[in-house]
This record gives C-alpha cells, structure tokens and sequence, in this order.
C-alpha cells in the first residue's frame, strides 16, 4: 500500500510538472532560449487560480486566467530581449524579480483589497472553496480510493487530462504554419527573415506559449499544496528543464513516441526519482539538492551538454 | 527596378579603424537584369547585397526599390520581393525540419503564417516536381531531415526555395563558393534555368570569373567601393577571361593583394 501512495505523489507531481516542461521544450528546446521567467510565472499562475477560485468563480475560468497572466508576462520577457535587446537571462530575471512584488501585491489586493501588503499573503483552500476536484464535472470520479492505497484517484485523472490536453494542443499547433514558423525561428532566424517574417514575433508568441504552461502548471499545483504561498516557484526552473532533458535525453532513440510524450515521461521519471530518495528515508531538508544533482546527471546523459540536435548542424 | 542612390557606409564607425567603404557609390541594375559581380576581398561586394537587403544601414543616401525608398524598411519586410541564397549552405535552409516542411513554410511566403495546417497534401506534386528539377534525387526524400542532406543538395533546395514564390529580385551571395567543382556547376545551371523561367531580376556576387563570364548579361567589377568595370549585353558577350584577369590583376596589385 506504501507503494501506491508513493506512485500517487509521483504520478500527479509528474503529470502537474510536464506542463513547464512542455513549455520549456517550447523556449529551451525549440528557440534556444534560456528562460527564467518561470519562477515568477507558476506562481503568477498559483495566485491567478487561487484568487478565482476563493472568490467563487469558476475554476476553468482560473485555469485560462493563469493561462493568460502566464503568457503575458512570457510575452514581456521576449519583448525585452527582442526590442531592448537585453540578454536571455537577464529578461527573465528582471521579469521573475518584477513578478516577486506583483505576486504578493496581487495576491494581497484579491484576498482582502490591501494595496500596502500589511497581512496575509497566503491563499488557503477552504472546505467552501471550490477548486477543480470539488467541481461537478470531475463529481463522478472517486475522490480517494480507500481501499488502493488510499490514491488521490480524482486529482490524478485530473492532471493526466491536462497534461494530455496540453500535448495534443502543442502536437496541433506545432504542425500549423504559425508552429512550423516558430520551429524554423529556433534553428535559422536568417531563413524566417528571408520567409518575409518577423523572427522576434515568433520568439515572443513561444515564450508566451512557455509561460501560459507554467502558470497553468502552477495553478494545478495549488490543488496538490493545497493552498498558495509566495514560496511555490522557488526551484521550478531546475524542475522543468530536469523533467525536459531527461525526457528528450532518456527516449533519444525511441522513434515512434513524439517529443511531447518523452517530456511529459521525462517528468514523471524524475519525479519518481525524488520520491524514491524520500522514500529512502533522506529528510525533506535536501530535496533540492537533490533535485539539482539528478539535473546534473541528466545533463550528462544527455550527450555532453549538447542535446539540442539543430545545434551540430545550424 | 533598383538603384542605389549617393550611397555612403562605414565600418567601425566613430573609433581609430574607422573604414569609408562606399563614398557616394551609385548603382542602377534595370528589370530582368542578370548582374554579375566580381572584386578581391573587401572590394565591397558583399556589403553591396547587404545594403540592398537591409542586413546593414546605410549612413546616408538612399535604395530604391520599383521606385518605392527603401531605405529604413526592415530586412526581414524587404525580403518580401527579395529572395536571397547565402555562400553557407546552411542558411538558406532550416535543418530540423524536413524538405517537405521547408517547401511549405516557403510557399506560405507574403501569406500569413495562420493557425492552420502547414502542410497541404494537394501541393506535395507540385513541390516533388520543383525539387525533381535538380536531379538530385531529392523528390524521393522529401520527409528527410534537411539536416542531412549535403551541402550542395542544400544549396540546391535553397535556391529552389528561394525562386519559389512570386520574388522580383533574386540575391545570390557566392553561393557556389562553398561547393565542390561537380555541385557547383549544376547549383549555377540550375540558377540559371531558374532566374530565366522566373524572369527574375538576379545580382550574383562570385569569386568564380568564369561563372561570372558564361553568365549573366552585366558584368561589374568592384574595387575599394567603386565599381571599375561595368559591361553590358554584347559588350560583355565581347570580353572574355583574359581581359578580366588583366584589369583583376592590375586593381590586385594596386591594393596589395
């Protein structure tokens, strides 16, 4: 029973964490763009969700607003980068940084309509909150299987059919034209000019598109938490671009699956692996430490630090 | 169709190695010209078709383009009449996608790039006949990474790509240099079937005299930012190697190289 419970942690972290790393297979993988507006970006999501929800507005409809604060912020980070021309890492830090005040003025504002930020910063959910597991789409599915390892059963079919929803949209949009367009900005911005289109249009749609993913991801992460707090991006850049590498490095050679699918088993896989660790009995304390050392071996085993296949021939 | 007009660039602009490279330089190339241009390194060449797409700003003067200033239009806007081959292979051609995404994100030039599929079944002959064209046997790959492909079979694709769409103006920047002699020769074969059925106004910029001799109907040579040769129609039919290599080697000594 002690096993199903820990596949219940993992499953639903993995499938909540996929989200950012589909979207950095969007800005890391694709356009080659470092982002480390992510931070500041799942938690803008957390807070978006987390305030719809606590006010008793439909859940769905803070899903699409996390969606949308997620992509916008995403969206300012390209424009820095492509009109200011500031570096890749710097316009996520400036933006992350920037989102630190914005989440906590924002989250202030909602709850109680206190500009100055003098009381509480956190949004708890209450037996009268409805999130997305007490809405009556999802009433039908078993909230916990009491008899299977007392598995979270309704919150883990949840997060599948995001994640599953969330691949099949990007597997769509990256076969349209705007998707191929933004394929060819990652590998030659030389042949979009010649294409007649604007390369940095294209970077900024990707980054919003990342972005929108992990705010998405934050807000489905409040369901887990349980609440939202100012502290839940911390480490969310080493968790997506784990998830990402370990998926893209892991199924390199496996030629049936689409990318798609090895990130979001990328996710689940590390996840796993944290889970193992605790499970070993190592304390919470050095969770992110381990975090960063299994990154690193991933990094490794993704052939020298160089994973990105257009890099050897563009 | 284009002209540039009291032309006037530098590099380095503002410290000790600042370099006057263009000094009232004035150019007219007329519709349905094949230009032709020749010149040691540094002669300017290069930066000429940079100017004209709009890689480099001019510091003063003007481009215009079917009448239209140009000059302050973004490389990317221009490239809209504009097709352009690059000497890289690797350029003109996006390496993670297949030969067939290529064709389709190419043929939706001057269009948007919608939400909508990229790829249209009904079109596929019609790029299978393109890409036949280069005998190369491309037709058969077209779901093949462009990234493995060679360079000449890129180059090829490239260029093809380039004349695809409804283009007015076709900029070949020594793009058979970085070819080896057998792909060389069919990339300016097949340019040159390709600028002739378009009709195609073409600049070419090569270091090859005899690509630049056997085609085209206007030869320039270009020395320290001055065009010091510039032959016309049966004029130009008239010259032959030798008398390009003379004025080449007489400038060549003149600058050093």
């Amino acid at each position: 029973m002690n096993f199903l419970s820990a596949c219940d942690v993992f499953l639903s972290q993995g499938f909540v964490y996929s989200l950012i790393a589909l979207g950095y297979y969007i800005s890391f993988h694709i356009l080659d763009f470092p982002d480390l507006t992510v931070e500041g970006t799942f938690l803008s999501g957390a807070v978006a969700y987390g305030l719809i929800c606590s006010n008793g507005i439909n859940p769905f409809l803070g899903i699409i607003l996390a969606f949308i604060v997620g992509a916008l912020f995403g969206a300012l980070t390209g424009v820095l980068n492509v009109k200011l021309k500031i570096r890749p890492l710097l316009c996520g830090i400036l933006v992350s940084t920037m989102l630190i005040s914005i989440n906590l003025v924002s989250t202030s504002v909602g709850l109680v309509g206190d500009f100055t930020v003098s009381g509480e910063t956190s949004i708890p959910y209450g037996r009268d909150v409805v999130t997305l597991h007490s809405t009556k789409l999802f009433s039908f599915i078993p909230a916990r299987l009491r008899d299977f390892g007392n598995i979270g059963l309704r919150d883990l079919v949840i997060f599948f059919a995001f994640a599953v929803i969330c691949k099949i949209l990007l597997d769509f949009y990256l076969k349209t034209k705007n998707g191929l367009l933004l394929r060819a900005t990652g590998n030659n911005t030389q042949f979009v000019k010649m294409l007649s289109c604007d390369p940095g249009k294209s970077k900024i749609v990707g980054l919003a598109i990342g972005n929108g993913l992990a705010a998405i991801s934050g807000a489905l992460y409040t369901e887990i938490n349980g609440n939202v707090n100012q502290s839940m991006g911390i480490g969310m850049i080493v968790i997506g671009l784990a998830s990402l590498i370990i998926g893209i490095s892991l199924f390199k050679k496996v030629k049936f699956m689409k990318d798609t699918t090895k990130v979001i088993l990328g996710a689940i896989i590390y996840q796993a692996c944290l889970t193992l660790a605790q499970k070993l009995g190592v304390p919470s304390a050095y969770n992110k430490f381990i975090m960063a050392v299994l990154f690193t071996v991933a990094l490794l085993l993704s052939g020298k630090l160089k994973f990105k296949g257009g890099s050897k021939n563009a | 169709m284009l002209e540039l007009k009291n032309v006037y660039t530098s590099f380095n602009k503002g410290t000790v190695d600042e370099m006057n490279l263009f000094k009232d330089f004035n150019l007219k190339i007329n519709k349905g010209e094949f230009v032709s241009v020749i010149g040691s390194n540094g002669s300017g060449k290069t930066t000429l078709l940079n100017l004209i797409c709009g890689t480099y700003d001019l510091d003063d003067g003007k481009i215009l383009f079917e009448g239209k200033d140009i000059t302050k239009v973004k490389e990317y806007k221009r490239a809209k009449h504009i097709g352009r081959v690059f000497q890289d292979p690797k350029k003109g051609t996006c390496s993670n996608l297949t030969i067939l995404e290529n064709f389709a994100l190419a043929d939706n030039k001057q269009k948007r790039y919608s939400l909508t599929k990229a790829i249209s079944k009904k079109r596929i002959d019609y790029y299978k006949q393109i890409i036949s064209q280069c005998n190369m046997g491309l037709e058969d790959r077209m779901n093949v990474k462009v990234g493995a492909l060679s360079g000449g079979q890129r180059q090829a694709l490239a260029l093809v790509i380039a004349g695809m769409t409804d283009i007015d103006l076709l900029i070949l920047d020594e793009h058979t240099a970085a070819l080896d002699p057998n792909s060389s020769e069919t990339i300016m074969l097949l340019t040159d079937k390709v600028v002739k059925e378009k009709n195609l106004t073409a600049l070419m910029v090569t270091h090859n005299l005899r690509h630049a001799c056997a085609y085209g109907n206007r030869l320039l040579m270009m020395s320290g930012g001055e065009i010091i040769m510039d032959k016309k129609e049966d004029e130009k039919k008239n010259t032959s190697i030798n008398d390009i290599l003379t004025v080449f080697n007489e400038i060549s000594i003149e600058v050093g190289n």
